[in-house]
């Protein structure tokens, strides 16, 4: 993080256009930032620079984008924002599942890159702050959780949830901001999951988020991705 | 048949014979030392089968050979050891050894006969080296048993010998092998040779040897015919007429050899008489023997029908253009009273120009006594009916001539006409002609008693009646024996009126059937009918998981074979022919499998359950026919179906040609308005006010916002158009997938409300991004097509197991002749908005594509009072929690 509590962004893409107009955008919110073309640059940069937020396409031209994150999770745990196009839901669930936070789908708009970015910001925040009173309470929003006593509240309202969503809540809690795909829900809420538990969880998840959210055809803390998995996004 | 297996094989192994007069003169030396050779040489060699030999000399040969395992079975206690053609197969050396080509397969095996396992191991490839000796070879049978005195059983069909690329003769002085027999060092490879030994003497060897460099130099011959492709095809046409006598056999192979060298045709004729259907098991069995050897030495076997054999001979003769015609002495039957030409004779007479071979016969006498033995058991039960019906007929007579003579006073010359009645009924409904004969007899006697004078006695006063007697018994005989001549061919006749009401049937039924299924059934079906047995009919390869179409005549047989049944069916398939019982290629099946085919394809195979019973040549005959009618529907229909298919790529091409007309003339529009604008921006900036700044603006972003959603729906359009598109159904709950694609709809500029009504949790099948892309259409249009203000339902409903999705809208609606037209790609309403562009009419047609591949409908109503109803059905998936 620079001194401005601006972050640092490195910006992988290998199309001159798009990464212009990612640079662009970047700087005029004064955002610092680098750019590489390829996978390997790619490697090299994180290593070097030591950036707050990765910014990455996943067509690269010498390697695939998902074994440039593994590689890069091999040692950084920083934020890693992953950009594609849009008709490959499968490759946003491989790199999500290969560590990185969140995605975007070409064509986006400057607008969606921003919002991601500043909710990003907020959840490296909420980590350094977790780390100073690790804390047994969580807030978003008006959502509370008290991981000591097992209750939930929305406002001042006690929520009464199954076991299931209780656990459910909890994991997209931990890992608020980032989205959680389907596959990786199933193996840490479920025991042993199977294919039908698919289904199940949607429903989980729409009773659940009828629970927690004012209006559940407009929900706002916990988000649907179609055909990828679910986010809790972090509200002010 | 021979030509078929070249073709389904690109490349067919080479057979190598090792040829030799007797047994001892070194054959299976020769073929080790061969393969030793062909084994310095590279060549991956194994050793299938060696009789096993007691001369180390050649023992020793087999050393570095990699011996294959043989095949061992239990035959009544008894361990044999045969050569193992499914581990060749699984082996598939480039060369194997096999000795004993003539060698008769125990029960079990997968053929009967050692060359048939050649057969296959040439087909999947393999070279094969084989050793025979002259006694084996089918047509040289007769002359060398009436050199020798024994009957070789062991025999193989000429072709095989004839068609093999190399023959190598094997050949040693005859003093030499009598030395070396005397010497001890031979050891008959079976009984029947080493009995053959105790009769060697030098000149038996000598004639022995004479016959096989003969058939060699016959080889040769034949080889130089087919180098110089003038296959003499001499006018020449051999017929020989099959019968259920052993002799057949004898001149079967006379006449092969005759039409070898007189490079002719060769045909083997069977004359179905009504008497045919009376023939014993064992005259069955030993026409169908006979039949198989025609067939093996090269003849074509034809069938006709009709009771007397030599005006059928000699009918076919002339249609056929027949030259020769070879018999056995057989033929020369005499029929009881009446004086009869010898067979030949007749023959002659009515086909002056046919030429007559005559083979004498030894076996005539001892088969006439088997069919005589024979038929009384069979016949019992008919004589007493039909002794019943000529008493009968004899008591009507007797009893209307009494009326007509004792109280009309008719003479008695006039009531002998009465018993012409009597006789002629017996001669009509009695089996066989006797009866009539019978008949006439009794009539004379019963007159003579009760008519002449002096009554009631044998005795005639009046001389005249004596004529009277002569002239009845003849006209009751003649008559008779007319009536049964009309009652045959009326026979005759039904049953050719049967097999072609079948075959027309038959083809009528495939004519109009309309997919391959229904044209196995009903082949099937036909099957069924005729041989009353249980077909199972497989389309295209006979696999574990195929399901073949069953017609049962048990109703409690399985609905499919058993595996040992599907393997023949599998044989058949793979290697074109017939096989299974009453076949010699695994005969031990309870099924026949025969193969559904054109010239050079096999569509199917047919296995019918043939519960140990040999069905009947006419059946067979019949049976054949529907098969070739039913591998010509299937062939038809394949033609029809490819020819659908190349319509359709006709079809999709054309459409790819039109999409791409028409993206090219859609995109031009927005990126000309982009372009232009961000050139406009470039140049004038400084020119333009913060208004058209902010208008161009919005104008450039609009454009593109259009362009992506173009993109989309084209790129989910294509996926589906290619068929490559695969459907990745999921449980989705419908309110998700419809506040996301709320997310993407372009509302920019619009004011219309829209509203959800959704069942809660209602959880469907669906592949999720297609499905969005269809919700995301509908809304879309809606907002497209309606005026400001207006609204816009979205509602989802659980009704039975099916969701219902509908988007509806209160905006001006579609008139009713635009709405068949809407589904249809690029189609846009004609009364869309001024600006000329409002996408290409790929919305709707991805939507219905889509709902199509969920198995459901997308259908337009008109809303009430005003407005559009989209409305489609998807599977409810329910949910265990």
């Amino acid at each position: 993080m620079t001194a401005d509590g601006k972050p640092y962004v490195l910006v992988v893409e290998d199309d001159a256009p798009v990464r212009n107009l990612i640079a662009t955008t970047l700087e005029s919110q004064n955002y610092k930032y680098m750019t590489s073309v390829n996978g390997g640059q790619a490697v090299m940069s994180a290593a070097s620079g030591n950036p707050d937020i990765i910014l990455m396409d996943l067509g690269l031209p010498d390697m695939d984008g998902v074994d440039v994150i593994k590689k890069i999770r091999t040692w950084s745990v920083a934020p890693i924002i992953v950009i594609s196009a849009r008709s490959d839901d499968r490759d946003k669930v491989d790199a999500l599942d290969a560590g990185a936070d969140d995605y975007l789908t070409k064509p986006f708009s400057v607008e969606e890159l921003l919002a991601r970015l500043r909710s990003t910001l907020r959840r490296i925040q909420y980590l350094t702050q977790k780390g100073d009173n690790e804390a047994s309470i969580f807030h978003n929003g008006s959502l509370t959780i008290d991981y000591g006593a097992g209750t939930v509240h929305v406002g001042e309202k006690e929520i009464h949830l199954m076991p299931l969503e209780y656990s459910l809540l909890c994991l997209l809690a931990q890992n608020v901001g980032k989205v959680l795909t389907y596959q990786f829900i199933l193996d840490k809420v479920w025991a042993n999951a199977i294919e039908s538990d698919m289904s199940s969880l949607r429903v989980y998840m729409a009773s659940l988020r009828k629970k927690i959210e004012k209006d559940s055809g407009q929900p706002q803390c916990i988000q649907t991705h179609i055909g990828i998995g679910y986010r809790m996004v972090r509200l002010n | 048949m021979e030509s078929e297996e070249r073709k389904e094989q690109p490349r067919r192994g080479k057979l190598k014979i090792f040829f030799g007069y007797a047994a001892g003169i070194g054959k299976t030396y020769a073929m080790l030392q061969s393969a030793q050779k062909a084994k310095e040489s590279g060549i991956d060699v194994v050793a299938g089968y060696i009789e096993p030999h007691t001369r180390a000399e050649t023992m020793a040969l087999t050393q570095g050979l990699e011996m294959l395992p043989l095949k061992e079975l239990k035959y009544h206690k008894l361990a044999l050891k045969e050569f193992n053609l499914e581990a060749a197969l699984e082996r598939k050396p480039e060369l194997i050894l096999v000795d004993e080509l003539a060698h008769t397969n125990a029960a079990g095996c997968r053929h009967e006969k050692r060359y048939q396992d050649i057969k296959e191991l040439l087909q999947a490839g393999i070279d094969v080296y084989t050793t025979v000796n002259v006694q084996h070879v089918e047509s040289l049978n007769d002359t060398i048993s009436g050199i020798t005195g024994i009957v070789v059983r062991e025999r193989i069909p000429d072709s095989v010998f004839d068609k093999a690329e190399q023959v190598e003769l094997v050949d040693i002085e005859p003093e030499e092998l009598l030395e070396r027999m005397k010497k001890g060092r031979i050891y008959g490879e079976n009984r029947a040779d080493r009995a053959m030994y105790n009769f060697f003497t030098k000149d038996k060897l000598l004639s022995l040897r004479e016959i096989a460099l003969r058939r060699m130099a016959d080889r040769v011959n034949l080889a130089q015919a087919a180098m110089a492709h003038s296959k003499r095809e001499t006018a020449e046409h051999i017929l020989i007429c099959l019968s259920p006598s052993p002799s057949n056999g004898t001149v079967i192979r006379q006449a092969s050899r005759m039409a070898v060298a007189f490079h002719g045709k060769f045909t083997a004729l069977y004359v179905e008489t009504p008497e045919a259907s009376e023939m014993s098991r064992e005259d069955i069995r030993q026409l169908n023997e006979n039949t198989r050897l025609a067939e093996q030495l090269g003849a074509k076997v034809v069938t006709s029908y009709g009771s007397d054999i030599v005006e059928e001979i000699a009918a076919y003769a002339e249609v056929a253009r027949v030259t020769k015609i070879v018999l056995g002495r057989t033929y020369t039957k005499r029929r009881l009273l009446f004086i009869k030409d010898s067979f030949s004779e007749q023959l002659s007479r009515l086909a002056p120009s046919l030429e007559i071979f005559l083979i004498p016969d030894a076996y005539d006498r001892k088969y006439k006594s088997v069919r005589k033995r024979k038929k009384p058991a069979v016949e019992q039960k008919r004589i007493w009916t039909d002794a019943g019906i000529c008493a009968l007929g004899l008591l009507c007579s007797t009893a209307i001539a009494f009326l007509l003579n004792r109280f009309f006073g008719f003479s008695a010359a006039n009531v002998v006409m009465v018993y012409m009645i009597g006789v002629l009924m017996s001669a009509v409904f009695t089996s066989r002609q006797i009866w009539g004969i019978i008949a006439s007899v009794m009539s004379i006697l019963i007159f003579n008693f009760f008519f002449t004078e002096p009554y009631r006695t044998l005795q005639v006063n009046d001389p005249g009646y004596l004529i009277t007697f002569c002239v009845m018994f003849i006209t009751a005989v003649i008559s008779s024996a007319l009536t049964k001549k009309v009652k045959n061919y009326a026979q005759q006749n039904a049953k050719k009126a049967y097999r072609t009401e079948i075959l027309l049937e038959t083809s009528r039924k495939l004519q109009d059937a309309g997919s391959l299924e229904n044209i196995a059934g009903r082949t099937a079906e036909q099957l069924n009918m005729l041989l009353e047995r249980n077909v199972y009919f497989y389309l295209g390869k006979p696999g574990k998981d195929s399901r073949p179409v069953v017609c049962k005549a048990d109703e409690e047989a399985s609905d499919a074979l058993g595996d040992s049944e599907l393997a023949v069916a599998q044989w058949t398939y793979r290697n074109n022919k017939h096989a299974g019982f009453s076949t010699q290629t695994l005969p031990g099946a309870r099924c026949l499998c025969m193969a559904v085919r054109s010239t050079d394809k096999v569509f199917a195979v047919v296995a019918i359950d043939m519960e140990h019973r040999d069905i009947s040549a006419f059946e067979e005959g019949i049976m054949g026919a529907i098969l070739n009618e039913c591998a010509f529907a299937l062939e038809k229909e394949e033609l029809i179906i490819e020819r659908k298919e190349a319509d359709m790529k006709l079809q999709k091409e054309q459409l790819r040609a039109n999409l791409l007309r028409s993206i090219s003339h859609d995109l031009r529009t927005p990126l000309t308005s982009i372009s232009g604008n961000a050139e406009t921006l470039m140049g004038n900036d400084s020119q333009l006010g913060t208004v058209q700044r902010k208008a161009i603006y919005k104008d450039i972003y609009d454009d593109s916002i259009w362009l992506i959603n173009l993109v989309e729906n084209l790129l989910s359009v294509t996926r589906i158009e290619n068929g490559s598109m695969k459907l990745n159904i999921q449980g989705e709950i419908v309110e998700d997938v419809i506040t996301e694609a709320l997310k993407h709809v372009n509302r920019r500029g619009r004011m219309q409300s829209i509203r959800v009504e959704c069942d809660e949790l209602l959880m469907v099948r669906i592949d999720v991004k297609l499905m969005l892309q269809v919700i995301i259409n509908l809304i879309d249009n809606a907002v497209k097509y309606t005026p400001p203000h207006s609204e816009i339902w979205i509602r989802a409903k659980r009704i039975g197991d099916r969701a219902v999705v509908s988007v509806s809208d209160n905006g001006p609606g579609i008139p009713d002749s635009e709405k068949p037209k809407l589904f249809q790609m690029f189609y846009t309403s004609c009364n869309s908005v001024a600006d000329g562009r409002r996408g290409m009419g790929l919305g709707l047609t991805l939507c219905q594509a889509v709902i199509n591949a969920h198995g459901g409908e997308i259908k337009v109503y008109d809303n009430v009072p005003k407005g559009t109803i989209f409305r489609f059905e998807l599977e409810v998936e329910d949910v265990i929690l």
